[in-house]
């Protein structure tokens, strides 16, 4: 979808010399229906979405894309999350974060049982528990507090360190 | 095993010296087999024949014809002919006539040790090997074979074993010339990883105990103990295993209460809260009043670092919008608390949370009160919902210094193999000197300096049962996030446990961490609706 996206606005560029006599469409001029599109989407195509252009960069960067990515899979989103996400640092930290790795290690585990291999679309699929969202919640928390001072140890320390690194077992 | 095997080959089985044994006796096993060794002397003979073995090995071959030209002129005094032997490896040494007579003999310089100066005195002889000697002997050394390497670390545990028990008989001379050696046998086994790290540092501690016992070992509260705490918390999960299990028995606790109070009885850097703070903002029903009191040390530079934690988590608290109230106490020791300074308010919900901090009460003085059922006593005194304890499983507040040193032996081998699997650094450095100040407390301490006084669960819960507390269950919430959790660290030997209503976190099936709920049982009948 995004490489549609993109080629159709390349085309746009390249089209000068062709006589065009309906009105193409053009994906940046309808922001709204960009953002639609872009709620769809898994995290990592997401940040590919990013690196297209600065207009795709400041859409896709609103928080609320990320906090519909979130909360997708997990009906209802609780009530009263969002003031709370957005104090302690927004929806698209807390998912590049906490829910990323969480979910990602823990569709390993669930892949170490026989599952079938795949990449970050198989995120997407993944059932995302409320507890596993309440648990990310909580690093996410304990790292903004690091974060405050930085004299909590040197600034490199992180509680959430330990989710960056892979399972080497 | 050589052309001595027919020759020692029963002796050499006989590891384990029945030191216990009455000291004049004949060895019994060793006389069944026509030698005469007293039991006394098992483990200096024991060792006097691996000795032997190491160096027969490694000899020259001119030298090992020695071996099967021997002269044996007692068969059953063993004991004196590995010493004729060990001496033939080393002529130049002047040897008394008589060897047979072991009884002012307490230690003999050994031929394998190299380059040591043996300073060892008591009121028997010594040899002291030359520089030139000693070089002579090295170079037999340097063709040790490498599979000794491999079974270096199991004679290390047995060296630190003898050493443990000869510290227990106060047999300080012999504890001191075993630390040596096992210091020597250190440089041939790789200390990076495994039993050699492990080893290296209860030799170390070992080495404390006898040869500087009085210098300070606790582990109090300090600045520096913070960072190390902080290290420790980065590096493996159990402290976050513990923050987060009690976090949730206490805000199942809380479920309905308006006021709630939270006494923690070490505050640290007060990195268990936040994960309170913002589970309480989302609670349904929308967040209490929550009022935290910290205890901890006396800043020693006149910060008030109390303080400034509850600024940093009464600012957390602002931002997720719960109204918040923090209040710092200052105690070097947790018996110098007193109730009121607490200031817990009857309309309030109250949850005391202790990690690892009730074991520190369990060292007593004869004249003192016991110091536990004190702070028992003005807890229950207090009337919480919960009272949440997180305690190392472990059983090292025993009396005999041996049964300590064996099991703090196996329960920080497993804890540093648990270690092993994180690679992040510094932390992990950080957090091994972190264990390390523990397992000195553990070992070196006596008395009231010695603080780290682990108990194992079921010793908890008669303590706190017989001090009238009942338990509660933590319940299958803080157990599927305590797996979560787990499931989240990158090694996989990590296993959860539930036993009676407690969770333990462990290493491969042995735990190590245990963490429990607790609830004073009320003497009147009045009893509230919302307790779990």
């Amino acid at each position: 979808m995004v490489q549609l996206l993109c080629r159709s606005k390349f085309q746009r560029g390249m089209g000068h010399e062709e006589k065009e006599k309906k009105p193409r469409f053009f994906i940046n001029d309808n922001t709204d229906i960009l953002m639609e599109i872009l709620k769809r989407l898994d995290g990592r195509s997401l940040g590919v979405a990013a690196c297209v252009c600065r207009l795709w960069r400041s859409v896709t960067w609103n928080d609320s894309l990320w906090e519909h990515l979130c909360f997708r899979h997990v009906s209802p989103p609780p009530p009263g999350v969002r003031p709370v996400v957005v104090a302690l640092g927004g929806y698209r930290r807390l998912y590049m974060m906490c829910l990323r790795p969480v979910l990602s290690r823990l569709g390993q585990m669930k892949r170490g049982l026989g599952g079938s291999g795949g990449g970050d679309s198989d995120l997407v699929g993944r059932v995302w528990t409320r507890d596993s969202v309440q648990l990310s919640l909580s690093l996410f928390c304990v790292d903004y507090y690091e974060r405050l001072d930085g004299r909590l140890g040197d600034a490199s320390t992180s509680s959430l360190m330990f989710l960056c690194k892979p399972v080497n077992v | 095993m050589g052309p001595y095997d027919s020759a020692i080959s029963t002796g050499s089985t006989t590891s384990s010296p029945s030191s216990a044994a009455k000291p004049s006796e004949i060895d019994g096993l060793l006389a069944g087999a026509g030698y005469k060794v007293r039991s006394t002397e098992l483990h200096q003979v024991a060792q006097r024949l691996e000795r032997l073995e190491t160096v027969m090995v490694n000899a020259p071959s001119e030298i090992s014809q020695l071996a099967s030209d021997v002269l044996h002129c007692n068969p059953s005094d063993i004991a004196s002919w590995v010493d004729s032997m060990l001496f033939e490896f080393n002529p130049p040494v002047s040897i008394p006539s008589d060897l047979s007579d072991f009884s002012d003999l307490t230690y003999i310089d050994s031929v394998v040790s190299p380059a040591i100066n043996q300073t060892v005195c008591n009121n028997s002889w010594v040899e002291h090997h030359t520089p030139q000697q000693q070089q002579q002997e090295l170079t037999h050394q340097l063709t040790v074979v490498t599979a000794m390497e491999e079974d270096s670390g199991i004679r290390l545990v047995h060296m630190m074993m003898t050493c443990a028990e000869s510290v227990q008989r106060g047999d300080l001379p012999m504890a001191g010339s075993l630390i040596e050696e096992m210091q020597a046998l250190l440089t041939r086994v790789n200390t990076g990883c495994g039993i050699g790290k492990v080893a290296r540092y209860f030799i170390d501690a070992l080495n404390r105990r006898v040869f500087t016992p009085q210098a300070p070992c606790a582990t109090g509260w300090s600045n520096e103990n913070e960072i190390l705490y902080h290290h420790f918390y980065e590096a493996c999960p159990y402290l976050k295993f513990a923050h987060f299990t009690a976090n949730q028995a206490i805000l199942e606790a809380f479920d309905g209460h308006d006021c709630v109070h939270v006494v923690d009885f070490n505050l640290m850097h007060g990195l268990q809260w936040p994960a309170l703070i913002q589970a309480l903002a989302l609670r349904p029903g929308g967040p209490p009043l929550l009022r935290l009191t910290g205890i901890g040390p006396p800043s020693p530079d006149g910060r008030d670092s109390l303080r400034e934690i509850g600024l940093r988590l009464a600012e957390l608290a602002r931002s997720v919008n719960v109204r918040f109230a923090f209040r710092g106490v200052a105690a070097s020791r947790l018996e110098d608390v007193k109730p009121w300074m607490l200031q817990v308010s009857p309309k309030e919900a109250v949850a005391i949370n202790s990690i690892m901090q009730l074991h520190r009460l369990l060292g007593s003085g004869p004249t003192r009160v016991s110091a536990i059922e004190t702070v028992l006593g003005w807890i229950r005194s207090l009337n919480p919902k919960i009272v949440t304890v997180v305690e190392q499983e472990a059983n090292h507040n025993q009396s005999e210094f041996l049964d300590r040193f064996t099991e703090a032996l196996y329960y920080y081998s497993t804890m540093f193999d648990s270690l092993e699997a994180c690679s992040l650094q510094p932390e992990k450095a950080v957090a091994e000197i972190y264990i390390q100040k523990e397992i000195c407390n553990v070992l070196c301490c006596e008395g009231s300096a010695r603080v780290e006084r682990h108990e194992p669960l079921a010793k908890w819960r008669n303590r706190l049962g017989a001090a009238g507390f009942r338990p509660l269950n933590l319940g299958s919430n803080a157990f599927k996030q305590a797996s979560m959790l787990l499931t989240l660290f990158s090694a996989e030997g990590y296993c959860v446990e539930e036993h009676d209503g407690c969770l333990t976190l462990g290493w491969h099936s042995r735990p190590l961490i245990a963490a429990s709920a607790w609830q004073p049982l009320l003497d009147t009948v009045i009893n509230h609706n919302n307790l779990l």
